[in-house]
């Protein structure tokens, strides 16, 4: 370390030689320290590292316990402490934003979920969070763009059941807001990708039935029906859909199904006497349709019933009105054409008089119930027929 | 930051018997202080990397132990502790550790400027435990200036240890300075410049070199238990709409009242608090501890302590402006009686966390009212921090690197420097005295100003030249023709032109000695002797001149282009009226 003089004296040599041993024992001493340092350090920081993650857990369980106990408040506290502590856990951010957002703190939600997507940009549980967020807010654009980029978000792991959930959950906002279209286009996308899983088709069928699409909504519950054992869920909305298209002998093969099935009685009294008045009105509709299956006679008897049904209605409606109303005139004069006495017979051997009986009998259940308001019994079915009579036998 | 003139630093350490003397110590190892500086260096930034390390456990430990592991409004003990903390270290600090009141950065420097860079080990360990004990127990200070101080001290006791000369002890305790400085904050370049900027207000390329080997041997250790990352999370920073400099400018406005506030604040409690009878310091930081904690009592437990976590959620967007901006405000007060009151702990951390709420208020403020602007908050509270450290501390170099460092991102360098010289000058302008001077007045202290000594310009040559109004005579001509030509100009001196490009200022004595030893027709160049006149240019320091003055009579500045072609002179006259005029 020192370089050599010559010029020293033999004196001067010897201190120098003590001088480096001096250093060397002092910068020996130095290491030493360190090294001691460094271990005692490390055992601090070993033991605080340690305490940091165990509080952790124990705020992250407090806030989630909090959170699903409906105390967001308490829950916002314990994740934020839980937080300080695993500052970068991802879901225990997203936790939190949740629980402020659930105590109404939306602004500060939407900051932080805001700033949560810079961070991870793309990221489908924030835009999904910040899509709901924007429902709370009322802001419509937002949300169904926030939807649609959870949607093509990045998802980790189970992207391919969350992206369903977040489609489904769309197609709920979409329903709740009355864009059935677009809703009833997410469902179908959602339907074409699902699995054979019956809680899945039974959860779709049902949020088609509420965008109005009845008929993929029978479908799926008909593809419910495949699986072992049958589903009460299924047969009724198999029942109920088939009823709302009219199509009541498929209608009545469910409801009965569904009534006899051994879950049925569990439901609540209310749902229980729907679905047996379902079941008795299609029952009724289907004793009043002159089907196509009849013979000659039981057909011209029920269409005969059905005249007679009709025109007390029209008589009813005209008699209730000072004034008569041209299209209530145009259907009287209408069945004046008509031959006012009929036999069976004469109906049997002329298809086209009961054809065109059948017509006007629902134009006269349509007319009326515009007119002279809803009706009742036996002309309350003949309208619901009157809707799509081709349908009422069709399986 | 109190700096008193305390028994143990005011006597110089006692040099035991068996040691020699610097003289001795010169003769017989003269290169040794050169190569254990930069040994020492390393040891000394290692060891205030752990000891900084420990420094930060210790108050992590004591906030969970006495504050609980989650603080939060309306809690009591977040009133009692504080008060109680504030109780203690009072008393530890009027009855054994006086020197580790207030924060560390002056300190360091009346170590460096008056007590020959002499910091005790006992005002190490107060500094360690009383500091730990206030910030730990919920007082709105900070832990890196007495980090910095725990690092000069060290590096004090070191060098003294190693019976090293005076002149490098005093640069011992920069060197640790920012080795701690370095190691509470992981942010090396920062720590570098801070030191350079504030405690030894120049680029000395004697010490810079051992400021830079310490302070990232105690980065490096430091990482080494907490990681890379600094304090808080940095999200993800860019900027890409211009427009949002307008943004930026209003933080800069908006950091420059701040400033403002928080320095006169300090400024008028302070004095006044020291003022009051000497039994009140035993009181003064419960009082203060008791008032923080009602702060954090009533809803802002955020305020106390360093702060660093709330400013990692402000970050990350987790407060509405109108809360972060409260917070910035409380801060201001909480750290203003904290620190008033003498209770031991640093203004950095607050500084900064006071600058990031501000931002992170603008930037959600921002993101509310003008969401069309792509700027994050966090780039917001980014920036904030850095306008707060321009602002109030008045480091204005060290705010823009410490920004850069702390995110890692180039691309904020923009809205950085605009918002943080907006925020620079409006503080130069409304408060003329940066507040380490404010302190040090207080203190009865004069230290020098780092801010005066950046600003003062230097003088030039070319600011003391005037044209050649002596002779110009060539080397080849005549000794009595050049004597004539100078006795006829009546100039005291006459400059000889030599073939090499060099000049040759002859006095009228020295042409009288050298007429007599030769004769008239010899060239003046062969009286001459080897020396010749120094090379001097325009944009030399003034001052490069006066030690020439006792031997040339006028000196010759010569152009840098053209080599021997003259631009001037200037005499011992001139540098001096220069020198009054200025």
């Amino acid at each position: 370390m020192f370089e050599l003089r010559s010029t020293l004296t033999p004196e001067e040599r010897q201190q120098r030689q003590k001088l480096i041993l001096r250093d060397t024992l002092a910068l020996s001493s130095l290491l030493l320290i360190v090294i001691v340092l460094f271990f005692v350090t490390l055992a601090l920081f070993h033991s605080f590292t340690i305490h940091r993650q165990r509080l952790a857990k124990r705020w992250l369980a407090r806030g989630e316990y909090a959170l699903h106990a409906g105390q967001p408040l308490a829950a916002i506290d314990a994740l934020r402490s839980a937080l300080a502590y695993a500052p970068d856990d991802e879901t225990l951010q997203i936790e939190l934003a949740e629980a402020l957002a659930a105590d109404g703190r939306t602004q500060e939600a939407v900051a932080y979920f805001n700033t949560l997507l810079e961070s991870r940009p793309g990221s489908g549980m924030v835009n999904l969070q910040l899509a709901r967020l924007a429902v709370k807010q009322g802001e419509e654009a937002n949300s169904l763009d926030h939807y649609e980029e959870a949607l093509d978000g990045t998802w980790e792991g189970d992207g391919y059941t969350r992206r369903r959930e977040v489609r489904l959950e769309l197609a709920q906002y979409l329903i709740d807001r009355k864009h059935y279209d677009r809703a009833r286009n997410e469902l179908l996308i959602a339907a074409g990708n699902a699995p054979d899983d019956i809680n899945v088709q039974l959860q779709i069928a049902g949020l088609l039935e509420s965008a109005q699409d009845q008929a993929n909504a029978l479908h799926l519950y008909r593809r419910a029906l495949q699986h072992r054992p049958e589903r009460l869920a299924a047969l009724e909305g198999a029942g109920r859909t088939a009823y709302a298209l009219n199509r009541f002998l498929q209608a009545k093969k469910y409801l009965e199904r569904a009534l006899n099935h051994p879950e049925f009685e569990k439901q609540p009294t209310e749902a229980q006497a729907h679905f047996r008045d379902m079941l008795a009105d299609a029952d009724h509709i289907l004793l009043l349709f002159p089907g196509p299956e009849l013979s000659l006679r039981a057909r011209a008897d029920r269409i005969l019933s059905n005249r007679k049904i009709a025109q007390e209605r029209l008589a009813e409606c005209l008699n209730t009105k000072t004034a008569v109303l041209p299209e209530l005139q145009a259907l009287a004069d209408q069945w004046q054409h008509l031959p006012d006495k009929l036999s069976l017979l004469q109906l049997e051997q002329d298809p086209q008089l009961e054809q065109t009986i059948m017509q006007l009998v629902y134009q006269t259940e349509r007319v009326t119930s515009q007119q002279c308001g809803a009706p009742m019994g036996d002309d309350a079915l003949l309208l619901k027929i009157a809707e799509a009579p081709e349908a009422v036998e069709q399986l | 930051m109190s700096v008193q003139p305390i028994r143990e630093s005011a006597s110089q350490p006692a040099k035991p018997a068996a040691r020699l003397t610097q003289l001795e110590l010169e003769k017989i190892a003269p290169t040794r202080d050169d190569r254990l500086f930069l040994v020492l260096s390393i040891f000394i930034g290692v060891l205030s990397g752990l000891l900084v390390v420990s420094f930060r456990i210790a108050i992590e430990w004591i906030k969970i132990l006495t504050l609980g592991s989650a603080p939060h409004a309306g809690q009591f003990r977040l009133i009692l502790v504080p008060a109680f903390a504030g109780l203690l270290v009072a008393a530890l600090v009027q009855r054994f550790f006086p020197a580790a009141q207030g924060s560390g950065i002056n300190q360091t420097k009346a170590a460096l400027y008056i007590y020959n860079g002499y910091i005790s080990f006992k005002t190490v360990i107060g500094k360690f435990i009383t500091s730990a004990l206030a910030i730990g127990c919920g007082h709105s200070l900070g832990p890196e200036d007495p980090s910095l101080q725990i690092g000069a001290g060290i590096a004090s006791m070191v060098a003294r240890k190693l019976n090293l000369s005076r002149q490098r002890l005093r640069l011992f305790a920069p060197i640790g300075a920012a080795a701690g400085l370095a190691a509470a904050f992981n942010t090396p370049i920062s720590a570098i410049l801070f030191v350079i900027e504030e405690v030894i207000g120049q680029w000395s390329a004697a010490v810079l070199g051992s400021i830079v080997l310490s302070a990232i041997s105690s980065v490096v250790v430091a990482r080494w238990f907490w990681g890379p990352e600094p304090m808080f999370r940095i999200p993800p920073i860019e900027l890409r709409d211009p427009r949002e400099l307008i943004a930026y400018a209003v933080l800069g406005v908006a950091g420059g009242f701040a400033a403002l506030a928080f320095s006169k604040s300090l400024g008028y409690l302070r004095p006044r608090l020291r003022a009051l009878p000497r039994w009140t310091y035993y009181c003064q930081s419960c009082v203060a501890g008791l008032l923080v904690g009602l702060i954090g009592f009533f809803g802002f437990a955020q305020v106390m302590g360093p702060g660093y976590e709330a400013l990692d959620q402000a970050m990350h967007g987790q407060f509405a402006w109108k809360l972060l901006l409260a917070l910035a405000l409380l801060k201001i007060l909480a750290t203003t009686l904290s620190f008033s009151s003498g209770t031991p702990g640093g203004m950095f951390a607050p500084t900064v966390f006071i600058g990031g709420m501000l931002g992170a208020s603008v930037g959600s403020f921002e993101k509310l009212f003008f969401p069309h602007l792509t700027g994050t908050v966090g780039a917001y509270a980014l920036v904030g921090m850095g306008v707060l450290f321009a602002g109030f501390l008045r480091a204005p170099l060290t705010s823009v690197f410490m920004v850069i460092e702390v995110s890692g991102n180039y691309s904020i360098i923009v809205p950085v420097i605009l918002a943080n010289m907006i925020a620079y000058l409006m503080s130069r302008a409304l408060q003329p005295t940066p507040i380490f001077e404010v302190l040090t007045h207080q203190d009865g202290l004069a230290l020098p100003s780092m801010e005066e000594a950046r600003e003062e310009s230097e003088l030039h040559l070319e600011d003391a030249l005037r044209p050649v109004d002596v002779p110009v005579v060539k080397g080849n001509q005549a000794i009595g023709e050049v004597a004539l030509i100078l006795s006829a100009s009546h100039a005291s001196a006459v400059l000889v032109s030599l073939w090499d490009g060099s000049w040759y200022a002859v006095s009228m004595d020295e042409l009288t000695t050298a007429s007599a030893a030769s004769t008239r027709d010899t060239p003046i160049e062969r009286t001459l002797p080897a020396e010749r006149s120094p090379v001097l240019f325009p944009d030399m320091p003034l001052e490069n001149a006066l030690r020439y003055f006792p031997r040339w009579p006028v000196l010759p500045v010569l152009n840098r282009a053209s080599r021997g072609k003259l631009e001037g002179v200037i005499t011992q006259d001139d540098v001096l009226r220069c020198y009054q005029e200025h």
